[in-house]
C-alpha cells in the first residue's frame, strides 16, 4: 500500500504535512515571530523611562524647586504634576496616572537649615513591582541628594574644604557590578528567556501533535508500515523536520538578540547555540515522554501546554527558584527551560568555562534518553490506532 | 419578546448540557481555574528573596571592615556564607554557585577613612535574578549610609546629642510603598495572572466546544437546527454566552475572591465593586472567546493556536512594564484582548481599593469590547453556520 519506505519517506511526508497545515503555519512560524516583534519593541528601550509622579511641594522655595527640577531630569522620573494636594495625587495614583508621589513638608528648607530634620517622604505604588522599585532608586537618590545639598552647606559653614566635604559627606561608597548585564536591561533580562520560553512550549505541543493528529486520522498503522515496523524509524523520520525547522527558529533568535540588539553573549556563538539545540532535542523528547505517560492526544496537548505555561514561572528567571519552596526548587529539574536558563547565564552571562555547565546540558540530553523508554508505548499507540476523544 | 427569551433560555440550557458532557470543556472550565491560580501563588508565595548568599574578599581586615561585614550579615536580604583569600577564590565560590555574590572590601579601607578620603565598597552580583542583585546593592548601601553617618559624626559632629543627630542625616526619608506594603512579587503578578486565567481558560473552553463539532459535524446540533427549530445566530449567541458566562460567575468567586484571600493577597476592594466590574469583563471576554473559538476546526486545535498568546497578554497590559512606557502602536494591540482592561481595573478595585468612577474608563472600555465580541461572534456563527450546516443551507440532512 506504500511506495516508498523508510526514514527518508516518512520525512518528506511529514515536510508535506507541516507546509500544508494552517495550523502548522500559525503555530510554528507566526507564533514566535508574532510574540518576538511585540516583546521586543515593547521593551527596546532596555529600561522603562520617564515614569510618571506627582510632587507635592508644600514649602515651594528655590531650594526645593532645583530638587524637584533635578529629579525631573532624571532618565526614569517624569514629574507630570507639580501642584496637587496629596488627596488628588493619591487619586491619580489609583487612576494609574502616577506611579509614585513624593511630598515635602512645609517649612522644609528652614528646617533643614536650622537641624531639625525635616522629612521627605515618597510613596510608591508598589502594585506594579518594577516601576515602584525602579522609581524608588531615583526618590532614595534625590533624598540623599537633598542630604547632601544641605549638609554642604553646614560643613562650608564650619569651614571645611570643597575637597574635604564629599568624603565626610558620604565616606563609604558602593560601586556595583551586575554581571553580565552591565546596564540592568530588562529587554536582555526577560526576551533571553520568554522567547526560548514560548519556543520550548510550541516543540512540546506540536511533537505531541505530530503523532496524535495521526491517530485520530486513523493512520497509525499506515504509519508504522511505512517505516518497515521500526519505530525509531518512525519518531527520527517525524521528528526530524520539526528539528530542523526549530534550528533554523534558533538561528533567527541568536542573530536577533545577540548579532542585531547586541545582547551580551560572552561565551560566544557555539555554547549558546549548543544550548539552544539541547533545549529543542530535549522539548521533543519531553513531548513523547507526555504522550506516552497520558496515551490520549488531547490530554497530552493540555498538560503540554500547562507545562509549557508554568516553565515561565518555574525557571526562576524573574522569581528565583530559590526564594520559591524548597519542593518547587527541586521539582525546577523536571523542565527543560530550567537547566536552558541555567546554562545561559553561565555561558551567555558570566562566561565561565562550559565545563560547569556540564550537569546542564547532560540534564537536558536526559530528557531525550528517558523519551526512549517510551518509544514502545508509542508503537502500540500507533499500531492500535484507538482515538479517544 | 417571549419568543427571544424562550430561545435564549433554551439555548442557554443545551449549551449547559454541551458543557458538562464533555470532560475536556470541563477541564479547562473548572480544574484549571480551580488548580492553576493555587499553582501560581505558591511559586510566588514567598514574595521576596530572603538571605542572598554572598562571600566577602576583605583585604583591609581591620574594625571598621569587620563592623562593615557584621552589619550586612545582620541585614535580612543578605548572609555572608564565607570569606575568600582573593577575588579568584570567590570567583571560584560563584560558578559553583555557592554564592551569588561578591564584596569586596578594599585594603585601603580604613585607611582611607581614617584619611579622611572616600573609600569604596564593589558589589559584585549574578544576574541570574534581579533580586539579588537588588538584595545586595540596597544592603550594603543601607549599611554604607549607617556607617558614614557615625563616621561623620566622629569627625565632625561633637557638640550636643541633637547636633550629631543633625549631623548624621540632615534630611531625613521615608519610603512608603503603597498597595504592596511587603514589596511582594506574588501580591503584585498574581492578581493579573488570576484575570488572565479566566480569559484564557474561556477561549480554550470554547474552542474545545467548537472544534468538537467540527470533528463530529454536528453543526445542526450546534445550530438546534436538527430538533427541528430554527434559531437564529443571535439569540444562539446570546445564550450561550450567557451559558459560559454564568459558569464563570460562580468559577470567579473561588478565582478572585477565594485565592486572594487563602494567600492574604492585598484584597481591600469592595466585593460589590469587584462584581459589578466583572459584568462586563466576562460578557467581553466570552463573546471574544466565542469570536476566536470559530477558527479552531478540530477539538484539540485550541491549545496549539492560542495558549502562546497568555504570554503576551500578560506583558501587553502594563504590569511588570509600566503602562506608560509602552509604545502606544502596541497600547492599542493590548486593548484589542479583555484581559488588558480587565487587569487594570481589577488590580485598581482589588489591590488599591479604587471605586467604580475611578475605572470608568476600564469599564466602558469593557462594555464596547462586549458590543464589539458579540457582533463578531454573531458575524462568525452566521458564516460558521453557512458554511456547514446543510440543513440551515436547505438541503437534506442524510
Amino acid at each position: 500500500m506504500t511506495k516508498e519506505t523508510g526514514i527518508s519517506a516518512i520525512f518528506k511526508r511529514e515536510w508535506l504535512r507541516i507546509s500544508s497545515s494552517k495550523i502548522c503555519i500559525w503555530g510554528i512560524f507566526v507564533a514566535p515571530l508574532l510574540s518576538m516583534i511585540i516583546l521586543l519593541w515593547m521593551m527596546g528601550s532596555g529600561l522603562p523611562s520617564r515614569i510618571p509622579i506627582a510632587v507635592v511641594d508644600l514649602d515651594n522655595t528655590t531650594t526645593t524647586r532645583t530638587l524637584i527640577r533635578q529629579l525631573d531630569a532624571f532618565e526614569k522620573t517624569d514629574i507630570k504634576y507639580k501642584s496637587l494636594s496629596f488627596r488628588e495625587a493619591r487619586q491619580q495614583m489609583e487612576r494609574m496616572e502616577i506611579y509614585a508621589i513624593l511630598t515635602i513638608p512645609k517649612d522644609f528648607t528652614e528646617d533643614a537649615i536650622s537641624g531639625n530634620r525635616p522629612k521627605l517622604v515618597y510613596y510608591t505604588n508598589n502594585a506594579f513591582l518594577i516601576s515602584g522599585s525602579l522609581l524608588f532608586q531615583d526618590l532614595k537618590t534625590i533624598s540623599t541628594l537633598a542630604s547632601a545639598a544641605v549638609g554642604l552647606q553646614t560643613a562650608e559653614a564650619k569651614g571645611f574644604t570643597e575637597n574635604q566635604i564629599m568624603p565626610i559627606l558620604q565616606p563609604i561608597t558602593i560601586d556595583a557590578h551586575p554581571l553580565g548585564n552591565p546596564w540592568l536591561n530588562y529587554s536582555v533580562y526577560l526576551n533571553n528567556i520568554l522567547m526560548p520560553g514560548i519556543l520550548q512550549l510550541i516543540i512540546l505541543m506540536f511533537t505531541v501533535s505530530c503523532f496524535g493528529s495521526e491517530i485520530k486520522a486513523g493512520r497509525g498503522s499506515y504509519l508504522m508500515a511505512m517505516g518497515d515496523n521500526s519505530i525509531l524509524k518512525v519518531i527520527i523520520g517525524k521528528l526530524l523536520p520539526y528539528t530542523i525547522i526549530y534550528t533554523g527558529i534558533a538561528f533567527f533568535f541568536i542573530s536577533i538578540f545577540y548579532y542585531i540588539n547586541n545582547f551580551p553573549l560572552h561565551s560566544g556563538f557555539w555554547p549558546m547555540f549548543l544550548n539552544y539545540f539541547c533545549l529543542i532535542l530535549a522539548a521533543q523528547g519531553m513531548g513523547v515522554i507526555l504522550l506516552g505517560i497520558f496515551r490520549n492526544y488531547r490530554l497530552s496537548l493540555s498538560i503540554a501546554s500547562l507545562i509549557g505555561m508554568v516553565s515561565f514561572s518555574i525557571t526562576g528567571f524573574s522569581f528565583s527558584t530559590l526564594a520559591m519552596d524548597g519542593s518547587l526548587s527541586a521539582l525546577s529539574n523536571f523542565f527543560p527551560l530550567r537547566h536552558f536558563f541555567l546554562i545561559y547565564v553561565d555561558q551567555a552571562l558570566n562566561s565561565i568555562p562550559v565545563g560547569y555547565s556540564m550537569y546542564q546540558y547532560a540534564a537536558l540530553l536526559v530528557f531525550v534518553l528517558l523519551a526512549v523508554f517510551f518509544f514502545g508505548v508509542i508503537r502500540k499507540m500507533l499500531t492500535d490506532n484507538v482515538y479517544e476523544e | 419578546m417571549k419568543k427571544l427569551l424562550l430561545d435564549i433560555y433554551y439555548v442557554w440550557i443545551n449549551e449547559l448540557k454541551v458543557v458538562f458532557k464533555d470532560g475536556a470543556v470541563i477541564l479547562l472550565f473548572f480544574i484549571v481555574p480551580l488548580a492553576y491560580p493555587v499553582l501560581y501563588s505558591f511559586i510566588y508565595n514567598n514574595e521576596t528573596a530572603h538571605e542572598v548568599k554572598v562571600v566577602v574578599v576583605d583585604d583591609s581586615n581591620s574594625a571598621l571592615s569587620r563592623e562593615f561585614k557584621r552589619k550586612v550579615d545582620a541585614t535580612a536580604d543578605v548572609k555572608i556564607i564565607g570569606y575568600a583569600t582573593d577575588m579568584e577564590e570567590a570567583r571560584e565560590a560563584m560558578r559553583r554557585k555557592e554564592a551569588y555574590g561578591i564584596m569586596y572590601i578594599p585594603r585601603d579601607f580604613s585607611k582611607n577613612i581614617n584619611t579622611q578620603q572616600q573609600t569604596q565598597i564593589s558589589v559584585f552580583s549574578d544576574m541570574s535574578s534581579l533580586l539579588f542583585y537588588k538584595a545586595m546593592l540596597l544592603s550594603a548601601t543601607e549599611v554604607s549610609l549607617d556607617m558614614g553617618a557615625d563616621i561623620r559624626v566622629a569627625e565632625t559632629g561633637g557638640g550636643s546629642q541633637e547636633e550629631d543627630a543633625a549631623t548624621r542625616q540632615t534630611v531625613e526619608n521615608q519610603w512608603v510603598t503603597m498597595y504592596n506594603p511587603q514589596n511582594g512579587f506574588a501580591s503584585f503578578l498574581v492578581p493579573a495572572i488570576l484575570i488572565l486565567i479566566i480569559q484564557q481558560t474561556l477561549i480554550l473552553g470554547i474552542a474545545t466546544i467548537v472544534g468538537t463539532h467540527n470533528d463530529k459535524k454536528r453543526f445542526t446540533i450546534a445550530s438546534h437546527t436538527a430538533q427541528g427549530k430554527s434559531v437564529h445566530p443571535v439569540k444562539l449567541t446570546i445564550g450561550k454566552a450567557f451559558c459560559y458566562a454564568s459558569l464563570y460567575m460562580l468559577i470567579s468567586v473561588w478565582v478572585l475572591r477565594v485565592i486572594p484571600y487563602i494567600f492574604k493577597f492585598p484584597q481591600i476592594g469592595d466585593p460589590l465593586t469587584i462584581a459589578a466590574f466583572l459584568m462586563p469583563f466576562l460578557l467581553a471576554a466570552t463573546f471574544f472567546a466565542m469570536t476566536l473559538s470559530y477558527f479552531c476546526s478540530q477539538r484539540e486545535f485550541g491549545m496549539m493556536l492560542f495558549v502562546f498568546t497568555s504570554v503576551l497578554f500578560i506583558f501587553i497590559s502594563g504590569i511588570s512594564w509600566p503602562w506608560t512606557a509602552i509604545p502606544e502602536p502596541i497600547k492599542a494591540i493590548a486593548y484589542i484582548a479583555p484581559s488588558t482592561p480587565g487587569i487594570h481595573g481589577f488590580i485598581k478595585i482589588n489591590t488599591m481599593g479604587a471605586t467604580l468612577t475611578d475605572v470608568w474608563l476600564e469599564y466602558i472600555a469593557l462594555w464596547i469590547q462586549a458590543g464589539i465580541y458579540c457582533t463578531t461572534a454573531v458575524f462568525m456563527y452566521k458564516w460558521w453556520i453557512q458554511n456547514y450546516d446543510p440543513e440551515y443551507k436547505g438541503m437534506v440532512r442524510n
